[in-house]
């Protein structure tokens, strides 16, 4: 075996290595010796076969095998050999061979650059704190009472007003025929929600407990159904009931509804939940800074390469979006030079955080076990109710989604372990001041720290959700 | 002695693939390799000379001398009903020293 660095620049090295036809040709006949032990040739007892037959019969097959293996073997040992920590997969590169002929591959590789970490306990993070006002509990409260309010008959008879829920049969018809699906009976429709076509909820307000009514519309031009779509449709409509809804009185009995004890308790399930979301946030904000502290405090050299194929990522995202019309409005207006250098720079910033977070992780030796994956699992299978099942098996037919989970418990993890290291202190803020996106007042910067970095391999999709999700968040607090 | 020894015509082209068939490759049919001897399957009908001819046209080789055998075809029943299978010939080929046919490529 013959190696030859033929680049050495920054991070990047590329060997080409050279296997002599002789060496290649000892690894066919020695594999093809296993193989003949156990293959049945007629003519020939199991393992009586002569190499000979075996290279004719077998040769071609075992040739691409022994050549692979020999390629790993001697890149691997071509990097213990000097010693490279590669920062991703070695690109291997065949440039020639053909059968009695010397084996010529190049190794392209990207190292791992000396990471040295810097002092987490000089890390000074905050972490903000938000305990639930007397106030949101009573919100959450009353919105929980919303959705299990009662619709009771009316006590005294009068016309139907919006709001109400009226209990209707309705035969439509368009040009006097009755059609598909335009027909029920017992139809329970709250005035004012919006259910039915526009205008069909408008004309029954008034009416009376057995009234029946002729409600004219039209179906609007984008309708659903194409056969409907633009058509003015008669609606023969008998009202069986009015109903109108009763406000839950918030009490004990309430609460004993909801399968709890007293209406304390409720309250302070309410405001764990609510605490719970807020410490969410919370620890979301302090990773945010921690990350964007790892970020300021280390410098090194990032793989050429895992920028680039991060960066590649995030474009056909981006592109993605761009089809779909989901294009960023602080995006317009720039060119698309600049987009790029924005992204490329986010890659970096991703790649950059993600190598110094596994390279933590590794010399601290925290490692993920099986059953913290299954956790997740059961976790993300519970999202999908009904196809728990399904998702379940997805998991374990598949070690790259399998790996997508682990990636991110993986970054909690060393997360947590430096937080554990950094010197944190505890701030009580109020619930908006929590809220707020703190990145608010610049755009650049609010893009780089709201897409951090995950451990490599999950980092796509989870920060482009991360991305949307804050994106909204700020949109939002614009709207309010 | 039959008159298909004593009819001595060279052997055309289409009779030499004609009387050679096949190589035989099995265990015993390797271990002659050692006494430069190779076997074929041939025609029934071929003769040692018609054999030594196909075999050194074909080739290129010199033959040193020819065996022949007829293998008896086996009888075999299949759902109880007896079965012969053919007989065929071997031919054991023998070549000059320093020649050699690698069997296994075919013709």
């Amino acid at each position: 075996m013959q190696v030859d660095e033929t680049k050495n620049e920054g991070l990047s090295r590329v060997y080409s290595v050279t296997l002599t036809a002789n060496e290649i040709g000892e690894r066919i006949d020695a594999r093809l010796g296993e193989v003949g032990s156990t293959v049945r040739v007629p003519g020939f007892r199991p393992g009586k076969v002569p190499l000979s037959v075996l290279r004719q019969r077998y040769g071609k097959a075992v040739m691409g095998e022994v050549l692979e293996k020999a390629v790993t073997e001697t890149s691997q040992e071509v990097l213990d050999e000097r010693e490279l920590r590669p920062a991703v997969q070695p690109k291997i590169e065949i440039s020639s061979f053909d059968e009695g002929q010397d084996l010529v591959y190049t190794i392209n590789v990207d190292l791992m650059p000396e990471i040295t970490p810097m002092d987490f306990s000089k890390l000074e993070l905050t972490r903000l704190k938000a305990s639930a006002s007397d106030a949101e509990v009573d919100d959450a409260l009353d919105r929980l009472a919303k959705d299990f309010r009662n619709s009771e008959p009316l006590k005294k008879a009068r016309a139907a007003k919006e709001g109400d829920l009226v209990v209707i049969d309705f035969v439509g018809k368009i040009d006097g025929e009755a059609f598909d699906g335009g027909s029920a009976e017992g139809h329970r429709l709250e005035l004012g929600s919006n259910t039915f076509i526009p205008g069909f909820e408008e004309q029954l307000v008034g009416a009376k407990k057995g009234d029946e009514v002729e409600v004219k519309v039209a179906f609007p031009e984008n309708y659903g159904a194409e056969n409907l779509a633009g058509k003015d449709a008669v609606f023969d409509v008998k009202v069986n009931e009015i109903e109108e809804y009763v406000d839950t009185v918030i009490d004990d009995a309430f609460a004993t509804n909801m399968g709890l004890e007293s209406l304390d308790q409720l309250k302070g399930h309410l405001r764990e939940r609510i605490e719970a979301d807020y410490g969410n946030v919370a620890r979301g904000r302090l990773k945010r800074d921690l990350l964007d502290k790892l970020h300021e405090g280390h410098e090194f050299e990032v793989p050429e390469g895992m920028v680039e194929s991060e960066f590649e990522q995030i474009w056909t995202q981006y592109e993605r979006a761009k089809a779909a019309g989901e294009t960023d409005p602080e995006d317009e207006g720039k060119s698309e030079d600049d987009i790029k250098e924005e992204y490329r720079t986010i890659a970096k910033r991703r790649v950059m955080l993600g190598m110094l977070l596994s390279e933590v992780g590794r010399v601290n030796e925290i490692s993920v076990g099986q059953d913290e994956v299954n956790r997740a699992i059961v976790q993300e299978a519970q999202k999908y109710p009904g196809q728990e099942q399904q998702v379940l098996e997805f998991y374990q037919n598949n070690p790259q989604a399998n790996a997508s989970l682990r990636a991110p418990l993986m970054e909690d993890k060393v997360i947590d372990f430096i937080i554990e290291m950094a010197q944190v202190t505890d701030k009580e803020v109020s619930a908006e001041e929590l809220m707020k996106d703190p990145d608010e007042d610049g755009a650049p910067a609010k893009k780089a720290a709201s897409k951090k970095s995950g451990a490599k391999k999950a980092s796509a999709k989870k920060s482009a959700a991360k991305k949307a999700g804050a994106k909204k968040a700020a949109a939002k607090k614009d709207a309010d | 002695m039959s008159w298909k020894y004593l009819n001595k015509k060279a052997v055309s082209k289409e009779r030499m693939y004609d009387v050679l068939l096949s190589p035989v490759i099995t265990e015993k049919a390797t271990l002659g390799g050692e006494n430069n001897q190779i076997s074929f399957k041939v025609a029934t009908t071929a003769t040692k000379p018609e054999i030594k001819a196909a075999v050194e046209g074909l080739f290129d080789v010199k033959v040193r001398s020819v065996n022949t055998l007829v293998v008896k075809g086996k009888t075999k029943r299949h759902r109880g009903r007896i079965g012969q299978r053919s007989d065929w010939k071997k031919a054991v080929v023998r070549l000059v020293e320093g020649d050699s046919i690698d069997v296994t490529t075919g013709l």
